[in-house]
């Protein structure tokens, strides 16, 4: 099989590309040119999801399911707003250091018991959602450090944001490192077949331990953020973020039963929803038909990764012979 | 296989075995102890919050039974069921429950039929379908909410002898899913479906209609939940689901049916149900806020998958 045509590279290649071509279009649509600003506005959506992208993204490459990052999202958001109002930065250390604390509880109960980490970190994302909801009452708290606020989304170069500038660089970091040391091999061969790993010696516990730390850290550290740039932490975000997080993962090429996806991929998969939402918001299409363009995007990444469908379709073209 | 286990236990009883005991033991001292917890109207406070989610809980039991995973598109087809039954409410309420449930069928069936024979991701597919039936139902309704075009529905708000019917309708449909699970051939094909797909397979055993059927059946319990929820409320709209498909998770978790699949019961999600609703009963009466009952109902999941996951491996390396 070429590269291309290998699903961690034509997916997200597909999609980005379908995407970006929409995106260029859109003039056709409105009348008018495209500006800087919708490029800005594309890569704030991307400064929002990218970190819990990458925190769900990195656990789906090594075969796990972390599906507490939205808790954690909103735990990190809410220490952040709550302890930040005068120094922020000791919010945001607060959040960081408790996703920290949330992702290594985790993955040692995931490594220590041998265990799905599907219905642990469930467990996880409701208990933190409980959490959350008790240090504010069940209510929204406003973060009045207005400056902060202003910082964080302020324009640099026309389409960046100090916000979205941090998340491309964790997402060019991280490539860095897993690219570059034994690591990135290592969570793949984990998610591909753990036992196997383990035998050629790969440390899959400290792996599992470090990978859920990295996905607690991100995940606090995006909810951080996003609260500073929105002036307010919301209790609840809903599952919209986790569901979106996932929907981009699978769009960068990572697949569920996990070993394959690359962070290369991932940002390819944020990018994608990120610039979807702009061309959504541009275009002044309804929300449903986004609805509808993922639910055929993700029919895509169900084909491509489902082998009875594959034995259909070989099945049918061997008839057609 | 259950007499095995059971057999074993009898000769060496697990330190695992007193921790669910213990922790009955230890609630209803709680409950005891707290002013109102067993009047009558608290009883069934918490039977009427348990239902819902407990009639959704029993459609997914055969999904995670099936060793398919969750479906996490159990909001979106309760809502779109709901508004169906709303809907066609002008026909009458038998052809509305019927017209409902053969919709919920179909919803989660098709689901099935690619999870089944295509051997799908059943989280990737259900996560499409979420999208598909909010697109669907947002596009061809216009957005708005659905409201009842005849008054049918309002028999299924009964409540004879003081509970709502929706109890009744638990009761009964947790005592049919464990007589199918139990007795039928769909039953055992199920489990052992479950247990180990590949050998399933190998052993030339229907794995895609197994599998297909626990999804139609899933989503026709589904569609019972959505037409309460429907008469209920007396409109719906997509958003109607609400928390559900979360909450039908950690009712299934919460009763210790294995996420893995080729284990678990109808009557433990009910217990688990139960389990959820009483504790957060007795967390409301106690005056602790909602954050702090979302936040115990976690730690329950955690400690339950824990403590079956520790069952199940022992003695395994």
């Amino acid at each position: 099989m070429s590269r291309f045509a290998r699903p961690e590279v034509l997916v997200p290649g597909v999609a980005l590309g379908a995407t970006l071509l929409v995106f260029a279009a859109l003039p056709l649509r409105t009348g008018q040119l495209l500006t800087p600003f919708d490029a800005y506005n594309a890569l704030q959506v991307l400064a929002r999801l990218g970190p819990l992208i990458l925190a769900l993204g990195l656990t789906m490459i090594a075969g796990e399911f972390d599906l507490s990052v939205v808790g954690t999202y909103a735990f990190g958001g809410m220490l952040a707003v709550t302890y930040g109002q005068d120094h922020w930065a000791l919010g945001l250390l607060l959040a960081l250091a408790a996703g920290v604390a949330v992702g290594v509880l985790q993955g040692v109960v995931v490594a220590r018991f041998r265990i799905s980490s599907m219905p642990v970190t469930l467990a996880t994302y409701i208990t933190l959602l409980g959490l959350t909801s008790s240090l504010s009452g069940g209510l929204s708290k406003t973060f009045d450090n207005a400056d902060v606020t202003l910082w964080v989304d302020r324009p640099v170069l026309q389409v960046f944001s100090p916000r979205s500038l941090l998340a491309l660089v964790v997402f060019l970091v991280l490539a860095l490192v897993l690219a570059g040391s034994r690591w990135g091999r290592e969570i793949r061969a984990i998610g591909g077949d753990r036992r196997a790993s383990r035998v050629s010696g790969v440390r899959d516990d400290r792996l599992l331990v470090g990978l859920f730390a990295t996905s607690g850290l991100l995940a606090a550290g995006g909810g951080a953020l996003l609260n500073f740039s929105l002036g307010s932490a919301n209790p609840d975000p809903g599952v919209q973020p986790l569901i979106l997080a996932a929907v981009a993962a699978l769009l960068g090429g990572v697949s569920l039963a996990g070993g394959r996806g690359s962070v290369l991929g991932l940002l390819a998969g944020a990018l994608t929803i990120a610039f979807l939402a702009q061309v959504v918001t541009v275009a002044a299409l309804p929300t449903y038909v986004s609805q509808l363009f993922y639910a055929l995007l993700l029919a895509g990444v169900v084909a491509v990764d489902a082998p009875g469908l594959r034995r259909g379709v070989l099945r049918l073209r061997k008839v057609r012979r | 296989m259950s007499a095995v286990t059971a057999e074993r236990r009898i000769v060496r009883p697990r330190r695992t075995d007193v921790l669910p005991v213990a922790a009955l033991l230890v609630l209803l001292a709680v409950g005891a102890s707290t002013p109102r917890f067993l009047s009558l109207d608290n009883v069934k406070a918490i039977l009427t919050s348990a239902s819902l989610i407990g009639i959704a809980g029993l459609g997914l039991t055969l999904i995670v039974i099936g060793g398919t995973s969750v479906s996490l598109a159990i909001s979106q087809s309760v809502a779109v069921s709901a508004m169906v039954f709303l809907a066609v409410q002008s026909a009458g309420l038998v052809v509305a429950l019927v017209v409902t449930i053969v919709t919920g069928a179909l919803i989660t069936g098709l689901q099935g039929l690619v999870v089944g024979y295509g051997e799908a991701n059943p989280i990737v597919l259900t996560i499409a379908a979420g999208f598909a039936l909010t697109g669907l139902a947002t596009g061809v309704g216009g957005g708005t909410s659905v409201s009842p075009t005849g008054t049918g529905y309002t028999v299924l708000n009964a409540t004879p002898g003081g509970l709502p019917l929706s109890v009744f309708t638990l009761v009964l449909l947790t005592v049919a899913v464990q007589a199918v699970l139990d007795r039928s051939v769909f039953g055992r094909l199920l489990y052992l479906t479950g247990e180990n797909r590949p050998a399933a397979r190998a052993a030339g055993l229907p794995v895609g209609r197994v599998v297909t059927v626990a999804w139609v059946l899933a989503g026709a319990l589904f569609a019972i939940a959505a037409a309460f929820s429907g008469a209920f409320n007396t409109s719906a709209n997509i958003n109607l689901g609400g928390t559900l498909t979360f909450d039908a998770i950690a009712a299934v978790l919460a009763g210790g049916t294995p996420i893995a699949g080729g284990k678990g019961s109808a009557r433990r999600t009910l217990a688990g149900v139960l389990l959820i609703a009483t504790v957060s009963d007795i967390l409301l009466l106690r005056g602790y806020s909602t954050g702090a009952q979302i936040m115990v109902k976690g730690l329950i999941v955690l400690a339950v998958i824990l403590v079956v996951h520790l069952r199940t491996t022992r003695g395994r390396p």
